[in-house]
Formats: C-alpha cells, structure tokens, sequence
C-alpha cells in the first residue's frame, strides 16, 4: 500500500534563526517556546512561593512580622492563589509541556502555526507583566487586589478591599491578556494533535500525555471564555459603573458609585463555568503524563489504555457540569444542590477508574525507583487523598459545615496544587534529559522529592483536621480568641514546614542550572523509553525535529516487558514483525 | 496540490440561499413590525416566531455559506456538539434568575416596576 | 492533498475519520480547521455574553425597557419600529452574500473577482459598522448610558453597549482582516495553494454575521 502523503508536513517552511534574537527570543520552534514558557512559569512560581511564606507566616506567628498588614496578608493570598492555578499550573502544564511534547510526541516537525505559536508565548509574558504591575501601584493606590483569588464581587471592587482602584484591574486586564495569548497556543495545540499527526498515529495510538494536553487544550478554549466575559463586566462595572454584578444595596456602602440592581451570583456562576474545567485543564495533563511516567518506569504497559482514554473525554465533558459545588452556600436556586452534587459523583466515577488504572500498572510490575517515578507515584497518593476529600466536598449536607474552612483548603491543595506540581516535577526529571541531553542530579533530585513529598504531606494533611475558617488574618484577638494551644502548635508546625519545603525548592533550580553544564550525558533515550520524543536522530532535537524524513508509527507508546522480545521496550517506529 | 477540494459549489444555489436569507430576515423583521405578542396574538407566539425566524437563518447560513452541510462528519459533530453544554447553562441559568428575582421582590421587598417608559414619555417627540 | 476520503455518511463515517492516522478533518486544510476551531471558542464568547444578558434582565425588578419603541426611527412623520436595525442585519445579510461569492471565485481561481467580492464585503462590513456609530450616538442623545437610563432597568444600556460593542469590535476586525487578505491575494501570495484563505476569512466573517442573528433575536426582538 502506498504510503499516504502528509498534508504540508513533509515540506512544511521552518524558519530557521539566523541571529540570536531569533533563536533564543522570537524564536519560532516549539522546543524553545516550551522552555520559555517554562522558565516564565518557574520564575512567577517563585513569586508565588514566597507570597505563601508571607501568609503562612502570619498565620504560624501573628504579629511576629510587622510589616504583615491585613492589606499585604489578603493580597499574598490573592496573588499566591491566582498566580499558582493560572500562571504557574496551567502556563507550565499546557504552555511548556503542551508545547514540548505535542510535536515530538506526535512525529511533527513543529506546530501548525509555529508564529502564533511564537505571539502566544510573548502575549503571555505580557500578561505576567501586567499581573506583576499591580505591585507598581502601592501605597495610596492600594496595590495588588486582595480580593481572594475568586475575586468575587461585590467585595472586589468596593473600596476597603486591598487594590480595589488598580489592583482588580490589572488583575483582570492579566486574566484577559492571559486568555488571548492560551488560545493562540491553544489553537496550535489541537490543531496539531487532530491534523499533523505523523504516519500510523491514531488517536488510539497517542501517548496519554498528548490526550491529557489535548483534552485539557479543549476544555481551556470553551471554558476561558466564561472568564473573559466575567473580567469584561467587573471591569465595566469598576471603570464606568455599569451593574452587572453590583447590587443596589451597595450603594449605601460605596458613596462613589450608584449600584442598581445587578446579580453578584451572576458572576459565580460564570467564575466557575470557566473555573471548574479549569480544575481538569491542571489536572488533564497531570493524569496524561503520570501514566507515561509510571509506565515508562515501571517496564509495563499502562492499565487499561482504552478506558483511560475515554475516561480523559468522559472527565472533560462532565466538568462543565459540575460547576456550581463550589457555591452551596452561596445561596442560589435550592435545587441546583441536588443536581450539581450528583454530576460531581458521577464524575468521580470514571477519575477513580484512572487511579484504580495507576495502580493496577504498578502491580507485579519491575519498577525502577528513579526520580521522576517517586514524583510519580507520590502524585497518585496525594491525589488519592485530595479525591477522597473531594467526595466530602461534594455532598451538599457535608459541605455546608466544611464550606470556607480549612478542609476545602487542604484539599484543594492536595488535589489540584500539590499532585499537579508533583507531576510537573515528575516531568521535568523525565524530559530533562531530552531537552538538554544531560541527566538532572541524582542525589539531589532525590533529597530535593523527599522533602517536597514529605513535607507537602506535613503541611497538608494536619490541615484537615485544623477546622478553622479560612481567610482569617487574625484569630486570636484579645477576648475573642477562638483557637486552642494545640492548634496554635499546629499551625506553627505548618508554617516552618512550609519554609521548608519552599528552600528545597531551590535545591530543585540549582539542580536545573548546574546539569545544564555538568549534568551527566543522558544519550539518546536514557530511560528506555517507547514514545517518539525518544527516537529523534539529535538529542536535544534540532529545529524540525526529525532529519529528512518524518517517521512512521507501527505500534502504541506502551510496549514495555513483551513477552519473547529481546529488550524490554520496543519503540513506536518499530515495524511489527509479519505473521508467521 | 490537486484543485478537486475544497468547496465547489453552482452560483445559482448561492444566490437562492442569499434570496432565502433576506426573506427570513424580512419575515423576523415583520413580528416587530406587526407588534406581535403586543398588538396581536401572545408573547408566547412573538416568542416562538422569534425562535423559528433565528434557527431558521442561524441553520441556512452555517450549512451553506459556512459549507458546513458539505463537511464531513467528523467535523460537524466535533463542531455542533460541544455548545450542548451551553444548553445546560442557560437553562440553569434561567432557572437560577427566576429564583433570585423571587428572593428580590419577596424577601428583599424590591418594587416590581409593571411597565418601562418609553423614549417618548422621557424625550417629548416622536 | 490526495487523501482518499471515503464517503462521509453514519456513524461509521464517523469513528473511520477520528481513529485513521494523521489527519482527523480529512481534507481539511490547517488554517481552516483552526478558524473552526477558533469560531467554537467564540461561540462561547458570545453565548456567554447572552447568558449574563438573559440573566441580569430576568433578576431585575425594574422593567425591561421596549427595544421596539427606543430603537424605533421617524421617517417622514411615521414612526417605524425597529428600521435602523432592520437596515443592518439587511446590509450584514448582503455583505455576507457578497463573501459567499468571493469564496466561490476563489476556488475557482478567479483572483480579480474574488478580491473585487472581498472587498465589497469589507464595504459593507465598514457601513455596518457606521451605522453602529449612528445608533449609539442616537441613544447617547436619548440619554442612555452603560450606567443607567431613564426608561427602566440599568442594565438596558450596559448589554446593549458591551454586547453591540463587542460584535462591533468582531466586525471591525474582520474589515481590516478582509482588506489584508484581499491584498495579499491580489498581490499572490497564495496563487501556490487553491485560495482556501479566502474560504477560512469568509467562515470568520459569516460567524460575525451568525452572531448579529442571535443578538438580533434575543436583544432587539425579546
């Protein structure tokens, strides 16, 4: 049979660089936007780290920390919590790793549109710069926004609010910036993986990273929109006084501007139209390269690859109706409980089946314990017990009580904080090696896992227990002390931990400067790896990834430990052997 | 590259497809000017008329200007299937504003203004 | 592109094209498949901004004003509901006509008729968007602001400027991506390829024209 002809893949125009500004700034291959959304990411998750030393601070030691304001203690929170969903997770998840292994893994010589895909990565620096600008604007303009990363109105835009002039806009001015720049690399994303796949790649041929990062791309391009439109009216109704979300009642409140009538719920509903899949569009691409990662390295082939698929797509679109457990006590329609905590039940259905899948690759399976495999295998019991927390949450009887207490913040951490990140670490000692062709530092990759998983799990899991309202600058005040010695011990505990943990993360960015030069050659495919990233002629790959020509796929990602074969691991350019 | 793809379609159907848009157009046009629903029959008929006049033309220009009645399959549902969820939440939505209209005028004792001015009452022409 | 595209009926059809190998659209060029893809998001967008409409005029206890009687223009001493706007969607109706036909030239590798259409339809496009500008400085004078207005419910004015705004932006957009295209095939930049640009700038501009339906149905009629 001949083989097909690829639509404009073979003979696709790459722009090779010809200066070092068009090599290393606008350059237009995927592998360098990938580590430049990378590093961006990596540099505001730092700012992040930090802002959560801040809170947590004043948390473990009140008042020990003078300048720990009630404005600067709200506004950490805001930004630790927007920054880490939005411009850490999902940039890292979809931006550095969507773009890193869409390709590769596909047997592509680059996006479809590598300009866009360039203007993407460059829209998205704007839009941290612009976040970051909320800090230009201290003092008697308030700064960044305090509002709580939800940034519900009416509160977020009423004057008392830390940042209520300028700190809430250039939030949102962020938020749609960010939204612009995702959907030019989203575009790219999904167009890629449906039409510039290479020969013999089916869908049900792709490795699980690519249906994680392709799923989560979808859901991100339906789901963005709620924000954006949600970040247009706040902005109209701060700017000009229009009343989309801005109750008569605060009126009395806020002598400046003359409120009637909009619908504060409104603005959750749509906040979590987007805001819900958002939580798939983290974890998506978690799931999709954990199940790489553990079965890479345990030398087995992944449980159940089908239904791991169609759990990918049954998660996806059930997480856009799902939204409203998040408002149970918001006071909206009776009803919507009983149907919103159904949906959120059933969508546990097919996430267990993913666990369930994890689990059954690791049994009788011949694991190897390196890095990216610890990571891995953290990330399914943190998530294993953020999921179970989860189906606390999503009873409405349950949650009423827990609602705003620090349960939903340890799960929350766990399940979408935390176990993301544990992947995202997992990812990066597993890609490493391909993207510079050294290995990262053993010995402090391995300090740098068992500091982070254990020291997650100290900060997190005791919180569950803590049962205190969350958003509290102070509890104890003079007469109304409401915490007990124990929990004041508690948190305390929490708070060093958490100083902890963040210093070893720069353990972590040492060890990514120095492998740069003095890592260990890696080779080819130090892992013995199947997928297509592994089989590029150069390591690291060179602009077009692939040489003279595209390679041809005979086999899925997942042919570890083959009975009667030689080696344990037959890559997906193998041809089948004939018939006998 | 070969010239047999792409959408090729006679003239004369376009230019049947554009006649039928300005009469569906004119026909949507025609329920305000008829003021149905205020000067003759309901608003649940003003509604429906409405409804039929939007998808009508809604329909016609997706599948013929937009090509999309000559796609492939594969293509139509990825594209028609996912706004479903959209159906979800207007009518969630529907249904959650009913409920805090409800609130506003029982509990929060909000005055339920019957009928809005009109530019005339506020301008003194027309 | 010389895929071999089977007949494209059933589900069959269906679970063929989305488990083959290397494109899931078969004959789907990229730009096209991403402006579809890229429309879906917007339709997001814009049943978005709907929603919030619906939602903010069925939570307000003020009352809705008439689109009928604000909108409504006196010609010679009669007053004509809803004329102004009747006139637009007749003129996006044409512009989008006028596309059609530039996508059909197109493919037939009529380049000067396929510009000529382009650019009819950017005109049209332009006076669209004139017409806005008459609208809303016409309301502006009537004393409706995105604030408030003397009629009835505050949210009057704010839908009406966000949600006509927003498409207003769209159809400027498409203007200017209409007269770039128009140009760079005149000056042929795609005579290597079957002119499919003009087929993927033409489902961009009967989106815009898809939009002013609904906006139409929901906002001006309701």
């Amino acid at each position: 049979m001949a083989q097909a002809e690829i639509p404009y893949q073979e003979a696709i125009p790459l722009h090779d660089p010809h200066s070092w500004i068009t090599k290393y700034w606008f350059s237009q291959d995927h592998k360098v936007i990938a580590v430049q959304y990378g590093i961006t990411a990596v540099a505001v998750g730092l700012v992040a780290l930090v802002l959560s030393w801040i809170m947590r601070t004043q948390i473990g030691f009140p008042g020990a920390v003078e300048w720990i304001t009630p404005d600067i203690y709200y506004q950490s929170v805001t930004m630790h919590g927007m920054i880490m969903v939005i411009y850490l997770l999902t940039a890292f998840l979809l931006g550095s790793f969507g773009n890193y292994l869409v390709p590769l893994m596909l047997g592509a010589r680059d996006m479809v549109f590598p300009f866009v895909n360039m203007i993407s990565y460059h829209v998205y620096l704007a839009s941290v710069l612009i976040l970051m600008a909320g800090y230009l604007f201290p003092g008697t303009l308030g700064g960044p926004t305090g509002a709580g990363w939800t940034l519900y109105p009416p509160q977020a835009i009423l004057s008392g609010t830390p940042g209520a002039d300028w700190g809430i806009l250039t939030m949102l001015a962020s938020l749609a910036v960010f939204i612009v720049a995702f959907t030019m690399g989203g575009l790219n994303y999904i167009t890629t993986i449906l039409q510039a796949r290479t020969r013999g790649m089916t869908m049900m041929r792709m490795p699980l990273s690519i249906w994680g990062i392709g799923m989560a791309t979808v859901l991100g391009l339906l789901a963005f929109p709620a924000l954006f439109v949600s970040a247009i009216m706040m902005t109209l109704d701060n700017l000009i006084g229009t009343s989309f979300f801005m109750p008569a009642i605060n009126s009395a409140f806020d002598a400046g501007e003359d409120y009637q009538g909009g619908s504060p719920l409104l603005f959750q509903h749509l906040f979590w139209f987007f805001g819900h899949p958002e939580v798939y569009i983290v974890a998506l691409p978690a799931f999709g390269v954990v199940s790489d990662l553990i079965s890479v390295h345990a030398r087995k082939n992944i449980f159940g690859y089908r239904l791991m698929v169609w759990a990918i797509v049954a998660i996806g679109g059930l997480s856009f109706i799902v939204w409203a457990h998040h408002m149970y006590v918001a006071g909206m329609h009776p009803y919507f409980g009983f149907f919103f905590a159904t949906t959120t039940l059933i969508i546990a259905v097919p996430t267990a089946i993913k666990v369930y899948n994890w689990t059954l690759t690791l049994w009788r399976a011949n694991i190897r314990f390196t890095v990216p495999m610890l990571f891995a295998i953290a990330f399914v019991l943190t998530f294993v017990v953020g999921g179970l927390t989860g189906l606390f949450l999503g009873n409405v009887i349950v949650d009423v009580p827990l609602s705003d207490t620090y349960f939903v913040v340890a799960h929350f951490h766990m399940v979408m904080g935390v176990a993301p990140i544990l992947v995202i670490f997992g990812g990066i000692y597993h890609w490493y090696p391909k993207i510079t062709g050294r290995m990262l530092n053993d010995t402090i990759g391995r300090i740098h896992f068992w500091i982070t998983f254990i020291g997650t799990y100290a900060i997190y899991f005791p919180m569950h227990f803590l049962a205190i309202p969350r958003r509290y600058y102070e509890y104890n005040v003079g007469e109304s002390a409401i915490l007990t010695q124990s929990m004041d011990i508690l948190n305390q505990s929490i708070t060093i931990t958490a100083y902890i943990v963040g210093i070893a993360q720069f353990l972590f960015i040492y060890n990514l400067i120095v492998s740069y030069r003095r890592g260990r050659e890696a080779g080819d495919n130090p892992w013995e790896a199947n997928s297509l990233e592994w089989r590029t002629p150069q390591t690291p790959p060179v602009h077009g990834n692939w040489g003279e020509s595209l390679p041809t796929v005979h086999r899925w990602a997942y042919d570890y430990s083959v009975p009667g074969e030689e080696k344990d691991f037959i890559p997906q350019d193998v041809p089948r052997k004939a018939q006998a | 590259m070969s010239s047999d793809v792409g959408q090729q379609h006679p003239l004369a159907l376009y230019f049947w497809i554009w006649g039928l848009l300005f009469v569906i157009s004119a026909g949507s046009y025609l329920i305000d000017f008829f003021q149905v629903g205020y000067d003759v029959g309901t608003m649940e008929l003003r509604w429906a008329l409405i409804l039929v006049f939007m998808f009508l033309k809604a329909g016609y220009i997706v599948a013929v200007f937009m090509h999309l009645k000559w796609e492939r399959l594969a293509l139509i549902y990825a594209l028609l299937l996912p706004p479903g969820v959209l159906l979800v939440l207007v009518g969630l939505m529907a249904w959650e504003s009913d409920y805090t209209w409800l609130t506003r005028v029982v509990y929060f004792g909000a005055e339920v203004a019957p009928v809005a001015l009109s530019p005339a009452d506020t301008l003194g022409h027309h | 592109m010389a895929e071999a595209t089977a007949e494209s009926t059933g589900l069959k059809s269906i679970a063929e094209d989305w488990s083959s190998d290397i494109t899931t659209f078969k004959g789907v060029p990229w730009g096209k498949a991403m402006m579809w893809i890229f429309l879906l998001s917007d339709t997001f967008i814009f049943s978005i901004f709907l929603t919030s409409y619906m939602t903010v005029r069925a939570t307000t206890a003020e009352a809705w004003p008439n689109p009928s009687e604000v909108f409504s223009l006196t010609l010679f001493g009669t007053t004509v509901p809803l004329l102004l706007i009747a006139i637009m969607t007749f003129d996006l109706i044409t512009s989008s006509g006028t596309m059609a036909l530039a996508v059909n030239y197109g493919y037939r590798r009529d380049k000067k008729k396929a510009v000529i259409f382009m650019l009819a339809t950017a005109f049209f496009g332009a006076v669209f968007v004139g017409m806005q500008a008459f609208e809303w400085t016409k309301l502006i004078q009537e004393g409706v602001r995105p604030w408030g207005n003397d009629w009835g419910a505050a949210q009057f004015g704010s839908c009406f400027f966000m949600i006509t705004g927003f498409h207003g932006l769209h159809v400027s957009a498409g203007v200017v991506y209409l007269i770039i295209i128009s140009y760079r095939v005149w000056r042929g930049y795609y005579d290597n390829t079957n002119f499919e640009i003009v087929e993927i700038t033409g489902l961009y501009w009967h989106f815009v024209d898809l939009v002013w339906v609904f906006i139409f149905a929901f906002f001006y009629l309701w």
